[in-house]
């Protein structure tokens, strides 16, 4: 018998009700990482580009460029940065236009 | 490469025009909604995430939005895959056979330019074949995000990640 | 009057018959056409103009000889397919002369198809059983030279020598059945026959009929004396095969009609019971072997032994209802029986020319070579697609009209008292409903394959009807749709010729004032061929003056039809004619019996490595079962009496004295 169909015989609903209602554990799939600009030096920026797969990263002069549109959620940028990244927890990436997902992280060295 | 896209002008008004030409498109076919998917060389895990949009939990059907494999039928066409350059022919068929207006979404990281851009078999991006006019990042996406994406596109939904940095302590 | 138009018909014939064997000249090959279709339209006039005296004209001609000498006259019952002749020598004789090649095997051909077409004339003209018999073989021995006009193809000596030997055997039980009725009523005369004949005993005349259905059964085309059709059509040219299907096996038709309507008086109930399930079995039959043909005359063949069954069957069930003393629908079926005859004669002839045209325009006759010929030969197309329709029983045209007409007399079965006729006459209604559904899934096979979608071929993609003859065949297509439409004028001047045979008066109760057809009876059913006709062509008009008022005027956008993505459409992805027919073959897979052979270039399942070769052969039921026993059984017992032929000359004068003294002792009784 289906979990979905035991779950629902305990709760009444099996349905979710997005998107009036998230799940609770929406947070928890895997998701693109946000950096910690504080932590971010150029070198470990330099590591995180090497380590990308899916082209998601680029150094462009003293910002990361992150491409939420190409990341994959494969988690090694998270593995490696340590304290520099954690994981987003945002799932509603839908975007009108590309550009909407390039965002721009300035590295450690423009904060003085 | 821009290619012409069916947003109209793309430029400081560009996301309003956007925005309104799928709210336009949503007041037509907001509630009732038909869906053409085409799989232009992808792993087949997108596919099996927007299979599950059917199951129980997530029941596309109570939004009003249906699968139809006639694309005289549809309404929006959903890609995966990186647009492989074998797919050319039979994507632009289905996007011909559409009737406006139509809605293109591209679903996952590989239409829109990641893990596979490189290769020379493929595009990459979508948008080098087709016009794209909503992008749902993911690998794959869940079936929440495909949801959000589906209900951006017909404008029941706006989208949010424009207005995230993505970047802890700093100003937006 | 009928005499003058016969006569000149005869003359035509005769004279194109002197002409044509000068026919190594193309000049001379044009005018035996011309001069034989003046013939034929002279036959046609003459044939309507008997069918609406709906009497006998007096005797055209009449000499002494041997055995009751010639005599010539005309009966109502032969004016449809006096007509028929006219009708087919008037398409083929516009045909002819451009299809053949100018040469000496012309010239020979074109004398010997218009002495059959005499000898065909003096068969349905004859008034005395020499004449008849005289006359029949000579069509016999004419159509067999039709058959070799290429003697050098592979199986044209086959095909011939199975005419010409069923032709006989049929011929020798005509020959018995005539007599047998000839000495009974002491004459020769078919007129004096037909008037003695009730007072001849039930036996005699029974075993007249049996004798009779089988003799004429073998040129006719019945099950299980048809072998020969499908062996001798491919091989005659396609103005003889259309001859042969669209004339010969009438005659045979013919046969069947006057010995069951006209020569032996009342009928006794199992003789239409008999014909009537022989033609039903053979309609089936005939439709089920044209499915699984891949050359089209083969083809044509079978069909025309379905739609002699059904005409067959047609004139059993009339004969049923006239011996159980229902007279209207008796004569009722007779009518629909001889309007079916015109009708396939008019397009099965359309048929096999369009194939002859096909075959010089595409250069082959196997189906699964043919394809897309709509776009390289679009009047054959147009044409066939006419005989096609008319043929496969579609509304609105002939075909359609006769089919439903055979129907709607079946139906009408619950009006004999007795049980066992009742349920027969329903079991044959019902194989004939069959029949009519497989035979318009064959037709579609045949004429999809060969002239819709891809080429299959480059033969067939650079196929051209440059040059083909469309005169015959277009007054052909024209005589379909005439039948059709005007089937209420063509059914006054049968029921003209139904009343002189049966005796029984059925107008008011099969025509209507309004153009509407009743089946001899007011309260069963009624159908108006011609406002079907007018209806179906006005209705199909509404959704193009629907469109021309309402299109969108604004921007449009045209794009291809959604072919599912498919980047390239090869013919190879098409349907052949064996797959198309394969629901049939599984469903009928006990009757078919069909022996398959698989080759592999290696055991690799996927067929990687070589191209996989699949033959599959139809189990020939008849040949193997029937006919195959008996030969062997003849050849056994030749091998037994050879000994008497020992060569020895001095047992031969021990014969010749035996038989002597024998001879002596009987001459002296």
């Amino acid at each position: 018998m289906a979990l979905w169909f035991l779950r629902g015989l305990r709760r009444g609903v099996v349905t979710t009700r997005y998107p009036a209602v998230v799940d609770p554990w929406a947070a928890k799939l895997p998701s693109p990482p946000v950096f910690v600009p504080g932590h971010l030096t150029a070198a470990l920026a330099d590591q995180l580009v090497a380590l990308c797969p899916s082209n998601a990263l680029a150094r462009e002069g003293t910002h990361l460029v992150l491409d939420v549109g190409a990341c994959s959620g494969c988690g090694r940028c998270l593995e490696a940065a340590g304290q520099a990244a954690r994981p987003s927890g945002v799932f509603e990436l839908a975007a009108t236009s590309r550009e909407h997902l390039v965002k721009r992280v300035p590295l450690k060295g423009d904060l003085l | 490469m821009t290619p012409a896209s069916p947003l109209g002008d793309v430029g400081a008004t560009g996301e309003e025009a956007a925005a309104a030409r799928l709210k336009e498109a949503g007041a037509m076919f907001g509630r009732s909604l038909h869906i053409r998917t085409v799989d232009t060389g992808s792993c087949a895990v997108c596919e099996s995430e927007i299979r599950l949009l059917l199951a129980p939990h997530y029941d596309l059907h109570r939004l009003g939005f249906f699968f139809t494999p006639a694309p005289r039928h549809a309404d929006l066409l959903l890609v995966t895959g990186p647009a492989a350059r074998a797919m050319d022919i039979a994507l632009q068929k289905t996007y011909d056979a559409m009737p406006e207006p139509k809605v293109v979404v591209a679903v996952g990281a590989c239409p829109l330019g990641g893990v596979y851009a490189q290769d020379a078999l493929v595009h990459g991006r979508l948008d080098r074949v087709l016009p794209v006019d909503v992008w749902v990042p993911g690998c794959p996406p869940s079936p929440l995000a495909l949801l959000q994406g589906l209900l951006v596109a017909v404008g029941r939904l706006s989208a949010k990640v424009g207005g995230l940095s993505f970047c802890e302590g700093a100003p937006l | 009057m009928i005499a003058g138009w016969l006569w000149s018909a005869a003359t035509c014939w005769a004279a194109a018959a002197l002409v044509a064997l000068g026919a190594s000249k193309r000049l001379n090959a044009t005018l035996a056409g011309w001069v034989s279709a003046a013939g034929g339209l002279a036959a046609l006039v003459g044939g309507v103009l008997l069918a609406l005296g709906g009497r006998a004209t007096g005797a055209l001609a009449t000499s002494s000889g041997p055995v009751g000498g010639l005599v010539l006259r005309a009966a109502p019952l032969a004016s449809a397919f006096i007509v028929l002749l006219g009708l087919v020598a008037l398409a083929t004789g516009m045909f002819s002369p451009r299809y053949h090649r100018p040469g000496n095997g012309t010239a020979i051909y074109l004398s010997a198809y218009n002495a059959a077409l005499l000898a065909a004339l003096a068969v349905l003209v004859a008034g005395n059983v020499t004449t008849f018999l005289v006359a029949w073989e000579s069509m016999t021995l004419a159509s067999a030279l039709l058959v070799l006009r290429h003697r050098s193809q592979q199986g044209a000596a086959r095909g011939c020598f199975l005419f010409l030997a069923l032709g006989e055997v049929g011929f020798a039980l005509v020959v018995v059945a005539f007599v047998l009725m000839a000495t009974q009523c002491h004459s020769l005369d078919l007129a004096t026959i037909a008037a003695r004949a009730g007072a001849v005993p039930l036996a005699w005349r029974s075993a007249a009929f049996v004798l009779a259905l089988a003799g004429f059964g073998f040129k006719a085309g019945l099950v299980p004396f048809h072998i020969w059709l499908p062996v001798a059509h491919p091989v005659a040219p396609a103005d003889g095969s259309a001859f042969l299907s669209g004339l010969v096996v009438k005659l045979g038709v013919y046969g069947v009609a006057l010995f069951g309507f006209q020569l032996l008086g009342r009928q006794a109930p199992w003789w239409g019971l008999l014909t009537m399930s022989v033609g039903a079995l053979s309609a089936l039959v005939g439709i089920l072997y044209a499915m699984m043909e891949r050359d089209l005359k083969r083809f044509l063949a079978y069909s025309t032994v379905e739609n002699v069954g059904v005409i067959v069957a047609a004139l059993g069930a009339g004969m049923t209802f006239a011996s159980y003393g229902q007279g209207p629908l008796g004569a009722f079926l007779l009518l629909v029986a001889l309007y079916h005859v015109v009708n396939h004669g008019a397009y099965k002839t359309l048929l096999f020319l369009e194939t002859g045209a096909l075959e010089h325009g595409a250069g082959t006759r196997d189906l699964d070579q043919l394809g897309g010929l709509v776009r390289t030969m679009p009047a054959t197309t147009v044409i066939s697609l006419v005989g096609v329709l008319g043929i496969a029983a579609l509304p609105p045209l002939n075909g359609f009209v006769s089919e439903w007409l055979v129907f709607q007399g079946l139906f009408q079965g619950f009006r004999i008292p007795a049980h066992v006729p009742g349920v027969l006459i329903v079991l044959a209604a019902a194989v004939l409903g069959l029949t009519a559904g497989l035979a318009v899934m064959a037709f579609a096979r045949a004429f999809g394959v060969a002239f819709l979608g891809m080429p299959r071929t480059r033969q067939a993609a650079h196929a051209s009807e440059k040059g083909q003859p469309l005169l015959g065949p277009g007054l052909l297509a024209a005589a379909c749709a005439a039948l059709a439409v005007g089937a209420p004028a063509v059914l006054v001047a049968l029921d003209r010729v139904a009343r002189s045979v049966t005796g029984v008066e059925l107008r008011p109760d099969l025509l209507a004032p309004d153009l509407t057809v009743l089946p001899a009876h007011t309260d069963f059913s009624a159908f108006s061929p011609t406002y079907l006709a007018a209806f179906m062509v006005g209705v199909s008009a509404v959704p193009l003056l629907i469109y021309l008022a309402a299109r969108p005027r604004g921007a449009s956008r045209s794009v291809p039809v959604w072919d599912g993505g498919i980047v390239e459409f090869k013919p190879r992805m098409q349907y052949t004619a064996t797959t198309f027919a394969n629901p049939v073959r599984v469903i009928f897979e006990r009757f078919y019996s069909p022996t398959v052979h698989i080759d592999r270039a290696s055991e690799d399942p996927a067929g990687l490595s070589g191209p996989v070769h699949y033959r599959m052969q139809v189990l020939p039921l008849f040949e193997k079962y029937l006919y195959a026993p008996v030969v062997w059984f003849f050849r056994r017992l030749a091998r037994l009496l050879q000994p008497l032929q020992s060569g020895d000359i001095n047992w031969y004068l021990l014969y010749i004295l035996v038989a002597v003294v024998v001879a002596y002792f009987i001459a002296a009784q």
